[in-house]
């Protein structure tokens, strides 16, 4: 379904993505992992459009060069150059880290917002599914979501993502700052989705409760790929156990 | 004398709070403070001016082709203008002041400086309300006011595009993630912001001689009222534009009237002063800009 070929992504000169080159296949749940600065948010934001997004603003008006090389390909069609709310109408919908969501707007109305481009029966459907993956926001959604706790915010993001009916669902450090119970209520979720068959393309710091669930997996470190496998190859790679599972 | 403030103060408060609506919703949306605001409004006064006298339309035809007019150069302004220095806040704010005086400029090199400008009220005649006289077209501007207040709020809070674009104001990438162009969000806030100062000038502009300066008057009120009332919220607009038309009133009223263009420039010093987010705001970011 998505391919990327040899991305390379330049801030000014420093280089934040170097070379790089995956594959999610239609059903599969890929996971990238890195620490800090690794490069994950920059990976996640070319897929979704918004480096582009920048990379024209910031031209536009003579600030921050960057510059975004190589190929990104959904079913075969090269989408570099597409802007994001495009994507959006492609299927690719990127839930960013640290659940941004809308705080003046209640729950319901931020579940709404992700429906912006579906059809009203769309969206209504949706919504009855978020509802039941997180019964949290049912209870929730008349709340003015600037209110929500860290995790009911994450879980509201990833609601708002899955109102936009992706066909790709991209993750950033969806248990970023979350307890522990917290990032088992997003686990749980996670691997319902995945299950249900959506293609999922996740990153995360944390890869412990992650890894054990994916299909396969890429590790990179400063822009650049350090590792690939199935879940269980990455386990057991020697290099990803010392540095994610500290054995 | 109460009875006549009352009422006049009711109606310069409807005044200024249609004139600044526009100005307060483009901020609120895109994040833009347009400069040209005053220009947009004024502009929309010759253009009526000229659709009913130099092409001779009726005026059912002629005011919203005037309205719409305003909008398309509202979208336009910021596809041509603002969308090149987006994001860089100053650049913004000169730019949209060099269209604004522009536009007031063209209009002066155009040879609109007589005092023969004027438009038709909606409806002639006046009423009597405990004593004191009140032309119609005072009791339409009123009502006009609050029509377009509630209508605003129901299309911000209860209409898709209305929550798109609030949300935008919120978090541009976000949005953008979710499908929203955030250009086009703009441009709309843009011309919806423009139609309604073309129908705060139609419906405002007929109590008086219509002249180019009239444009830099109501930028100051409505900044002054955008910044008293805080920004983003319509209540606060609303209880901002009641202070200023009911000090306004109060002044002209019981001091001397040519005090009254002064509690505007007062009342912007005093809340920068003292509480630079508005009475009602919660965010600081006007008197960044400006
Ligand atoms: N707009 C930008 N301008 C300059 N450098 C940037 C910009 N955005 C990201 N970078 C740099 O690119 C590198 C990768 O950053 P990125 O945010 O993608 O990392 P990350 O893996 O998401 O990290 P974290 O786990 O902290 O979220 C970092 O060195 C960062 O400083
Ligand atoms: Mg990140």
């Amino acid at each position: 379904m998505l391919e990327v070929k040899n991305l390379m992504v330049f801030f000014e000169n420093a280089l934040a993505i170097n070379d790089l080159s995956l594959e999610v296949k239609a059903g599969e749940f890929v996971g990238i992992f890195g620490s800090n600065s690794a490069g994950k948010t920059t990976l996640m934001n070319t897929i979704a459009g918004l480096t582009l997004h920048k990379q024209y603003r910031e031209q536009r008006k003579g600030g921050e060069r960057i510059t975004i090389v190589g190929k990104i390909l959904l079913d075969g069609e090269d989408i570099m150059l597409i802007k994001p709310d495009y994507r959006v109408k492609k299927g690719i919908v990127l839930c960013r880290e640290r659940h941004p969501v809308f705080k003046d707007n209640t729950v319901h109305e931020n579940l709404l917002l992700g429906g912006y481009l579906r059809n009203g029966r769309e969206v209504k459907e949706s919504i009855e599914f978020v509802y039941d993956l997180f019964p949290a926001l049912d209870r929730l959604k008349g709340r003015k979501s600037g209110l929500l706790s860290g995790g009911e915010q994450e879980m509201l993001a990833i609601g708002m993502a899955l109102v936009a009916r992706p066909r790709l669902l991209l993750m950033d450090e969806p248990l970023l700052g979350l307890s522990p119970a917290m990032q088992q209520e997003v686990v749980r979720a996670v691997k319902r989705l995945s299950q249900e068959g959506l293609t999922i393309l996740l990153s995360e710091q944390y890869a412990r409760p992650i890894m054990p669930l994916i299909d396969r997996g890429y590790v990179i470190e400063n822009g650049t790929l350090i590792v690939t496998g199935t879940g269980e190859e990455l386990m057991d790679n020697p290099e990803v156990k010392a540095a994610y599972f500290g054995m | 004398m109460t009875s006549s403030v009352l009422i006049f103060g009711l109606v310069n408060s409807a005044i200024l709070m249609l004139t600044a609506l526009g100005f307060s919703l483009i901020f609120g949306l895109s994040g833009v403070a347009n400069l040209a605001h005053g220009a947009i409004y004024l502009s929309s006064g010759y253009v009526a001016w000229i659709f009913l006298n130099s092409l001779g339309l009726p005026y059912f035809l002629a005011v919203p082709l005037t309205i719409v007019a305003a909008g398309l150069l509202g979208a336009a302004i910021y596809w041509l203008v603002i969308m090149r220095v987006r994001g860089l806040g100053l650049s913004e704010v000169i730019a949209t002041f060099a269209v604004g005086v522009a536009i007031l400029e063209f209009f002066r090199w155009m040879g609109f400086v007589t005092y023969e400008f004027n438009l038709p009220v909606l409806i002639k005649g006046s009423l009597d309300i405990s004593g004191v006289s009140v032309d119609y077209q005072r009791l339409v501007i009123v009502g006009v006011g609050i029509l377009m207040a509630a209508l605003l709020w129901l299309f911000a809070h209860h209409t898709k595009i209305g929550l798109a674009l609030r949300g935008m104001a919120q978090d541009e990438y976000t949005a953008l993630s979710l499908g929203i162009d955030s250009d086009w969000a703009a441009a709309l806030s843009m011309a919806l912001g423009s139609a309604i100062a073309a129908l705060a000038a139609v419906v405002t502009l007929p109590l008086g001689i219509i002249s180019i300066n009239l444009g830099y008057e109501v930028l100051i009120m409505a900044l002054a009222v955008t910044v008293l009332g805080g920004l983003e919220s319509i209540t606060g607009l609303v209880v901002g534009a009641l202070l200023l038309g009911f000090a306004r009133t109060v002044t002209g009223t019981y001091f001397d009237p040519k005090w009254m263009e002064v509690v505007y420039l007062i009342a912007l010093v005093l809340v920068l002063a003292v509480k630079p987010s508005g009475l009602f705001g919660k965010y600081k970011e006007l008197e960044e800009r400006v």
